[in-house]
């Protein structure tokens, strides 16, 4: 089944150890300036820290933008042919995420390449927040969401080892008994 | 032996009253010997002394601010996002550094520096700008009575750059309160010891950086084969995801338990109503998200919102353990929204929150004793756990308003001012102490008495171990792990990281051998790491002395002496003059100082050599 990096922004802790990981597997230099994943730190409004990664779109827009075709889609992976590649960086431009990023020492833009399957940052984050998921499971924690703001739901609060936890519950509609 | 890593091997020199910009290289010599960060910082403070005949004014064009962050600062191992401030305090007069986290040091050295020393005085507000191809001062004069992050917003504006990182002041920097911090994203202050009264009597607003050098790593793989276990080491800590969820609030409780957290301006160590301020409390009501410096995976800040109530919408980086202590038991605060809310006006107007707890609790307890009246305090009444009024009270110190203005002078200021509130103010050489209650351990009571700083923790603590395990220790154990602490942690600063890993998950000091030979491709043992780290520890205590420091000024405040706490394990508990005298001397026979505290002569020969 294939994989997709996800990212979870309210896990993130900003801490980039994504940015350093990406740049010493690609490049082999210590510098988070050379990554394909970046973490913007947005504050004091809104307060949220965001890793920014190519999402592989099926459809992708840099690759319709690329003039020499050097950006396709091979199995989940949107590829960069190096010897196609003319440096004109429309594709960072037109990344509707701007997960496309470009540094001054390389002439090739610097875009997420899932390392080959193994996601160096997915395994290096320390909380969680990138991860590599089934197709098929995105959106579960929406749905999951989705339940648990289900209007009918009751609640009841309680402390366990002094931490706060709630249970929501459905009972069973009166009418059907 | 020649550096193969780890350094641009460059530094950058601004003269704002001049202004000069100059790059120079740094020697070998020099990099291998001081190592980094407060290394660098202490070296080049004493030659500034040196040139001046030792006579600085801490708010003068002479005195020296040294930006440093390390050889490890930015490179892929845990905690890696410390930078260093140093130059001559305005709180204390000597010596004085602080340090913050975030990403401002990996910044700076990502333009090509390993180091920045900025002289003089602009003649108007201005930030300092530094990228890969040099750096311009820019009057920017608008910037006047700007919060730290709303500098920050115009100054991106101004750079047209939102990816610039940057190091502000605060109102009260440009109004040189004695214990001014500054401040880096969002929420990174280094604190302590008024440093950013430095940057404000340079009119320097901020210092603003875009950098995107590769940082020079001699042995990519061997440092990332280390990087990988140390961080493998740390998840696997029982306490590691308590650091992630509680980070340094986790010390409330634990504080309060073993009788050490400060109440009532240290009346008492522990607080009743401990819980309402507590890290569990925090995480169910407060919390939305963590924050982490750069390459941390502890990620010890919290940010936190207020969601209801007088204080709503109050949204802060923080607190940490400190912070809460000093702006909630210690000022009698219970409420956490209002704890909350105290330290975010503290970081929008750029004040230390340790200083400040302090002076604000020292202010309520010279009201309550008479020692202030109610017209030195222009009128309004302030008392414990009062937030409105602590909460009026501390803006009228960043503005020098009214009694304001004598509070921002700090503790020297202030017992000039009222001799009596020497009794009530707790602080070593003019620096307020930090919120671990020494009565309860002599060698922390030591370890504050012999800071270079003054009463801060960050040289030497000691107080958990030998609550832990001291009962029984010798005079020479409790002497001994003051200077081991001392040596030791100044490598951390000198380096560029952090030490919490160290301290609090027990990473090994012997990752860190391995870090620096990587990164340098140097060969240093431990031991040999720390020799050089002491060695700073006795160029700051030169240049100290031959500041007009001594023995008399290695001292307890007189509360730690006098007045035991009142409740909680350590009540009744203080510390014997006579048996901290023995200690201290047994100290400086151990450092090879004399009776006075003072290094032998010929120890400065040692640092006299030219950078």
């Amino acid at each position: 089944m294939p994989l997709k990096l996800t990212v979870i922004p309210e896990q993130c802790c900003g801490c980039r150890i994504c940015e350093l990981v990406c740049a010493i597997e690609h490049f082999g230099v210590n510098n988070p300036k050379k990554s394909a994943v970046r973490v913007l730190n947005i504050y004091p409004h809104p307060v949220i820290r965001m890793p920014v990664v190519c999402s592989q779109c099926r459809v992708p827009l840099c690759a319709q933008v690329c003039p020499t075709d050097a950006l396709r889609w091979v199995e989940g992976v949107v590829q960069l042919e190096p010897s196609e590649c003319i440096s004109c960086y429309k594709c960072a431009e037109s990344c509707p995420f701007g997960a496309i990023y470009v540094h001054e020492d390389c002439e090739l833009p610097i875009k997420c390449d899932m390392c080959g399957g193994d996601p160096q940052c997915v395994k290096k984050c320390p909380t969680g927040a990138l991860r590599l998921l089934p197709e098929a499971a995105l959106g579960e924690s929406k749905r999951l969401d989705n339940i648990l703001s289900y209007t009918a739901m009751k609640e009841i609060e309680l402390y366990e080892e002094g931490e706060k936890k709630v249970i929501r519950y459905a009972e069973v509609g009166k009418e059907e008994l | 032996m020649s550096l193969k890593g780890g350094y641009f091997k460059k530094g950058l020199w601004v003269d704002l009253t001049r202004g000069a910009i100059e790059t120079r290289s740094l020697a070998d010599a020099f990099l291998e010997r001081y190592i980094g960060g407060r290394g660098f910082g202490a070296k080049l403070v004493w030659d500034n002394l040196r040139e001046h005949d030792f006579k600085i004014d801490p708010l003068g064009a002479e005195n020296l601010l040294v930006v440093a962050p390390g050889p490890l600062s930015g490179v892929y191992l845990p905690s890696s996002g410390k930078n260093s401030f140093v130059a001559i305090s305005p709180a204390t007069g000597l010596y004085g550094d602080s340090s913050m986290g975030g990403g401002f040091g990996v910044e700076l050295r990502q333009t090509g520096i390993d180091l920045l020393s900025v002289a003089g005085r602009a003649a108007e507000l201005s930030v300092l700008f530094i990228d890969g191809d040099g750096a311009k001062v820019i009057p920017m004069p608008e910037l006047k009575g700007k919060s730290c992050l709303q500098a920050e917003g115009l100054i991106k504006e101004r750079l047209g750059s939102h990816i610039v990182h940057m190091a502000t002041i605060g109102v009260a920097g440009e109004n040189m309160v004695g214990f001014a911090c500054i401040s880096a994203d969002w929420g990174r202050n280094a604190g302590r010891t008024g440093l950013g009264t430095v940057m404000g009597s340079k009119n320097l607003k901020a210092i603003a950086l875009q950098g995107n050098k590769d940082l020079p790593v001699y042995d990519m793989s061997g440092l990332v084969a280390e990087a990988d276990k140390a961080y493998g080491y740390m998840k696997e800590h029982p306490f590691f995801k308590m650091w992630q969820r509680q980070g340094l609030m986790n010390v409330i409780d634990y504080a309060n338990e073993t009788g050490i957290l400060p109440a009532y301006n240290f009346k008492d160590s522990v607080f009743a109503r401990c819980e309402q301020i507590n890290g569990t409390t925090m995480l169910n009501h407060y919390k939305i998200g963590d924050s982490a410096c750069f390459a941390c995976p502890m990620c010890c800040g919290n940010i936190c919102l207020v969601k209801s109530g007088k204080y709503v919408g109050t949204v802060v980086e923080g607190p940490e353990y400190e912070t809460c202590a000093m702006l909630g038991p210690n000022l009698g605060i219970d409420d956490f929204a209002a704890v909350l809310s105290a330290a975010r006006l503290c970081d929008e107007l750029g004040l230390d929150t340790i200083s400040t707890g302090s002076i604000v609790a020292a202010v309520i307890e010279g009201y309550e004793k008479g020692i202030l009246s109610l017209a030195d305090l222009d009128g309004r009444e302030i008392t414990w756990g009062d937030d409105d009024a602590i909460l009026e009270l501390i803006p009228k110190i960043a503005h020098r308003e009214g009694v304001g203005d004598i509070l921002a002078g700090g503790s020297r200021r202030i017992i000039e001012t009222w001799p009596e509130m020497d009794r009530v103010i707790l602080q070593v050489k003019g620096l307020e102490q930090s919120a671990y209650d020494s009565r309860a351990s002599i060698s922390m009571a030591l370890a504050y008495a012999t800071s270079d700083i003054g009463a801060h923790h960050t040289r030497a603590w000691t107080i958990a171990k030998e609550m832990e395990e001291g009962s029984n220790w010798s005079d020479d154990e409790r002497v001994g792990i003051v200077i081991y602490h001392q040596k030791l942690r100044p490598l951390f600063d000198m380096f560029g990281v952090c030490r919490l890993p160290w301290i609090e998950l027990g990473l090994n000091e012997l990752h860190y051998e391995r870090f620096y030979n990587c990164v340098t491709g140097g060969s240093l043992s431990l031991d040999e790491l720390l020799e050089l780290s002491n060695d700073v520890y006795d160029l700051t205590r030169l240049a100290n002395v031959r500041l007009g420091m001594s023995r008399r000024d290695d001292s307890l405040p007189y509360k730690v002496r006098t007045n035991p706490p009142l409740t909680g394990p350590n009540a009744g508990k203080v510390i014997n003059q006579g048996e901290f005298q023995r200690l201290l001397t047994l100290y400086y026979q151990k450092r090879g100082w004399d009776e006075n505290g003072v290094p032998p002569a010929s120890l400065a020969e040692k640092f006299n050599d030219r950078v």
